[in-house]
């Protein structure tokens, strides 16, 4: 009687297929569960006592934020820096500022920007990729989206384009008039204020080869 | 070879996430070596049974 193999023996694939299977499982799930914890919102009290989240709080939008790069890292990261007016303030509470990241949220959704824009990676790629906006220099006190509106400043400016984005031509294709009010402007800007503070691993990766986006350079 | 931990929050799939030998590492921990196992006692079992 010929010697039976154990490569040609079900039993062997079997057992093999059922533990790579069943391990896979569990390790998925595990990953699951690290992955919410990571990506888990901080808190005002994070922020506040220094403590860096993926995702910071809402009160993120009292802060400026800055874009540098990490040697360690490989990457840039989103840096919260020191106070800073957002829409003339810099006190908004957690409520406040949930709400307004809120309602930026519900626009964001209701206006259905994802249909020409990326937002953290979902989207098109149609109009620009909104995941760094608020870092874009552009919108900053020397860039020329600013300067068209005619605000002061970078949130100002942001809200006016949301609210008349027909009215600037900025774009081989223009963004068209979605009856954005003042206050879901308002929202929107905290909304993309917020996302840009987020830290996504230096996604998206050609963001810090626009001049003037990483620290000034 | 092995690459610093650089992760925002150090954990195990930061770790598994380093570089290719990390992975490799582990991969071949949890599915190769368990199949010498397996393989070993199908062997004896199919020698008991002949």
């Amino acid at each position: 009687m010929a010697k039976k193999s154990v490569w040609s023996d079900n039993r062997f694939w079997q057992r093999s297929a059922a533990w790579v299977t069943g391990f896979a499982s569990i390790l998925l799930i595990w990953l699951t569960f690290d992955t919410s914890v990571q990506i888990a919102m901080g808190t005002d009290a994070d922020l506040q006592n220094g403590v860096t989240k993926r995702v910071p709080g809402p009160t993120v939008i009292n802060y400026k934020i800055t874009y540098e790069m990490s040697t360690a890292r490989g990457h840039e990261v989103p840096v919260i820096g020191e106070k800073e007016l957002f829409f003339g303030r810099d006190d908004y509470s957690e409520e406040e500022a949930g709400a307004l990241l809120h309602l930026g949220k519900l626009g964001s959704q209701t206006k259905n920007c994802m249909n020409c824009h990326t937002l953290l990676g979902n989207g098109a790629y149609y109009a620009p990729d909104l995941t760094k906006a608020w870092l874009d220099p552009a919108w900053g006190p020397e860039g020329s989206m600013q300067a068209m509106t005619g605000k002061e400043t970078k949130e100002e400016a942001m809200a006016e384009f949301l609210q008349h984005p027909s009215t600037y031509p900025t774009h081989a294709r223009m963004m068209p008039n979605l009856g954005i009010t003042a206050e879901e402007a308002k929202g929107l800007v905290a909304f993309l204020k917020h996302m840009s503070s987020i830290d996504t691993n230096g996604f998206p990766r050609n963001f810090g080869k626009i001049k003037g986006a990483v620290h000034g350079k | 070879m092995f690459e610093a931990m650089t992760d925002v929050v150090p954990s195990f799939f930061a770790w598994l996430n380093q570089g290719p030998l990390t992975l490799t590492i582990f991969l071949h921990t949890i599915i190769i070596l368990p199949m010498f196992w397996i393989y070993k006692q199908e062997k004896a079992r199919l020698e008991s049974e002949s």
